[in-house]
């Protein structure tokens, strides 16, 4: 990724968007999103099956009937 | 001056005694307000008249010889993005104090004033919690009670601030990506963020909808759990409020922490700890008997998934006014918010896909542990105005990366309470260490919290303003 491609991305971008970007605040958007990528890249390379749905609502988990003892004896994990 | 004040449970005694009235708890609340908060810089807003309704309501239902419910006359104020019926919610920023006042309480107000809590005023925060630091250019940064040259912390820097400087007992305040965890941690003061879905967010102002989590910070375990169980009730106005009852905590803080099966995080939170964080940790577990390092199933992804989540939920919220009221946003996170709107949608589509993947394998890990332990901060709080890190080696943009070790939790939606630890030549600064459970077991949290607080190893300290 080119920084020149990601300012050409942000103000073709807001643009679309109908969003009004002096040179300088476009530039300094771009840097942003160039970090941005880099994280990106951390999730392109983590491997996802074509059948992976999106995350819901998000819920942790289900709500429980009841607070549960804890399965251990102190010991850590086996 | 100097603090601790009383506790949020010392408090709550004495008016239900009556030994001290409501009223006087509220006096000198008011005072060491007063007197503290040019220098510490806390408090954007004071409710004095709601405060002496509220107080006298207590005092009268002491005289009745009734019953008084667990908060009565304990003071709180509230992070500035909560609903304060008659207030502006200004959420940090200044685009909002052209909104019209708040119609009603948030629900959580609602469930603190009918614990009997008075509410004091509102508190200060990054500019639509996007931040890690609370340099609020329109309202001045909260400056930390412990270094007045040091970052509060944020994005709820106020609330931190506030129950470190002992101007009240108890804080309300949001965590997306760790905005509770990161201010308990650089002022030494206790914080819950709760499981995704236990509270109800209603009339709050909201900053990413599908990590947004509210919570209590406080100057003692027994407040934080006080403050938790008040808080609590399903909410069926509030789509993200997953809890179906009330689950109690106050009963469980006595159990101890034998027989649960604790860890300490290695790997990732070890990687961008700096020692004096890695030493809380250490601490931490040796306290509770921890002798395992556990690895966290995807930290660094998790955090990216959060950080793009974040921007592009973030942005999208606050498009319509960045096209027409760029200006007035807060300049050290207007281009974030504005990357965030421009970001790829195939980066949002992915985190979220990521996001189930993720759930499962932490919940997997916790078939195998009850708490685990990893630092709240690769360091502890860095002075104003700091724009780089050195982590280890590495050099990282200061404001997002606070959020290192918070931000991994947080996507997966467990609860976490944070433990104010204090590092050896440390210059005296606190650092927190997050005791993280289950989707759900607050209460496994909290038992091992209150188990470094009965071993003198996590507390508040005193400060001199």
């Amino acid at each position: 990724m080119h920084s020149t491609d990601v300012l050409a991305y942000v103000q073709s971008a807001a643009k679309l968007l109908d969003l009004p970007l002096e040179a300088a605040r476009a530039a300094s958007v771009a840097s942003q999103l160039e970090r941005t990528w880099l994280l990106a890249q951390q999730l392109e390379a983590f491997p996802l099956p074509p059948e992976q749905e999106m995350s819901e609502l998000f819920c942790p988990a289900a709500f429980p009937a009841d607070f549960p003892a804890p399965q251990g004896d102190g010991q850590g994990a086996p | 001056m100097s603090t601790p004040a009383p506790t949020a449970q010392a408090l709550a005694r004495s008016i239900a005694s009556g030994e001290r009235s409501a009223r006087e708890v509220l006096q000198a609340t008011l005072l060491h307000i007063e007197a503290s908060n040019p220098a510490v810089n806390a408090f954007t807003g004071m409710t004095l008249a709601r405060a002496q309704r509220e107080a006298d309501a207590v005092d009268a239902l002491r005289r009745s010889g009734a019953l008084l419910p667990a908060l009565a006359g304990v003071p709180y104020a509230v992070k500035n993005l909560f609903d304060v019926q008659g207030e502006v919610t200004q959420a940090g920023s200044r685009v909002n104090q052209q909104n019209p006042p708040a119609a009603a309480d948030a629900f959580l107000v609602t469930q603190m004033q009918r614990a009997g809590a008075i509410l004091v005023g509102s508190l200060n925060m990054d500019e639509y919690a996007y931040g890690f630091t609370t340099e609020n250019t329109h309202y001045g940064a909260t400056r930390n009670p412990h270094d007045l040259g040091r970052t509060a912390g944020g994005s709820s820097g106020g609330s931190g601030a506030a129950v470190a400087a002992g101007q009240v007992p108890i804080a309300l305040a949001s965590d997306t990506n760790g905005s509770i965890r990161v201010p308990a941690s650089f002022c030494g003061v206790w914080g819950l963020k709760p499981t995704f879905g236990r509270l109800s967010r209603r009339g709050s102002y909201p900053f990413v909808h599908s990590l947004d989590h509210l919570g209590p910070l406080a100057d003692s375990v027994e407040g934080l759990a006080l403050a938790y169980d008040a808080l609590q009730s399903p909410d069926a106005l509030d789509p993200g409020c997953h809890a179906l009852r009330v689950q109690p905590v106050g009963a469980c803080l006595g159990l101890g922490h034998q027989g649960l099966r604790i860890g300490r995080l290695g790997g990732y939170f070890d990687a961008f700890a700096t020692p004096a964080a890695a030493e809380v940790a250490r601490s931490a577990a040796a306290a509770l008997g921890a002798r395992d390092e556990v690895q966290w199933p995807h930290a660094a992804q998790a955090r990216a998934a959060a950080f793009i989540t974040s921007a592009s939920e973030g942005g999208r919220l606050h498009l319509a006014d960045l096209k027409t009221r760029l200006d007035e946003f807060e300049p050290l996170s207007v281009d974030r918010f504005v990357a965030g709107a421009l970001q790829p949608a195939a980066w949002y589509v992915r985190a979220q896909q990521f996001r189930r993947v993720y759930r499962d394998s932490v919940n997997a890990l916790f078939a195998h542990w009850d708490v685990l332990i990893a630092p709240a901060t690769p360091l502890s709080a860095p002075l104003l105005g700091t724009e780089w890190l050195d982590i280890n080696g590495q050099r990282l943009p200061c404001r997002p990366s606070i959020g290192l070790l918070t931000q991994p939790i947080s996507y997966a939606g467990c609860p976490v309470v944070t433990a104010p630890l204090w590092p050896g030549g440390n210059g005296g600064l606190p650092l927190g260490v997050q005791l993280i459970a289950a989707p759900w077991r607050e209460d496994l949290a909290l038992r091992a919290a209150q188990a470094l607080q009965d071993a003198g190893v996590a507390h508040l300290q005193a400060v001199k303003l």
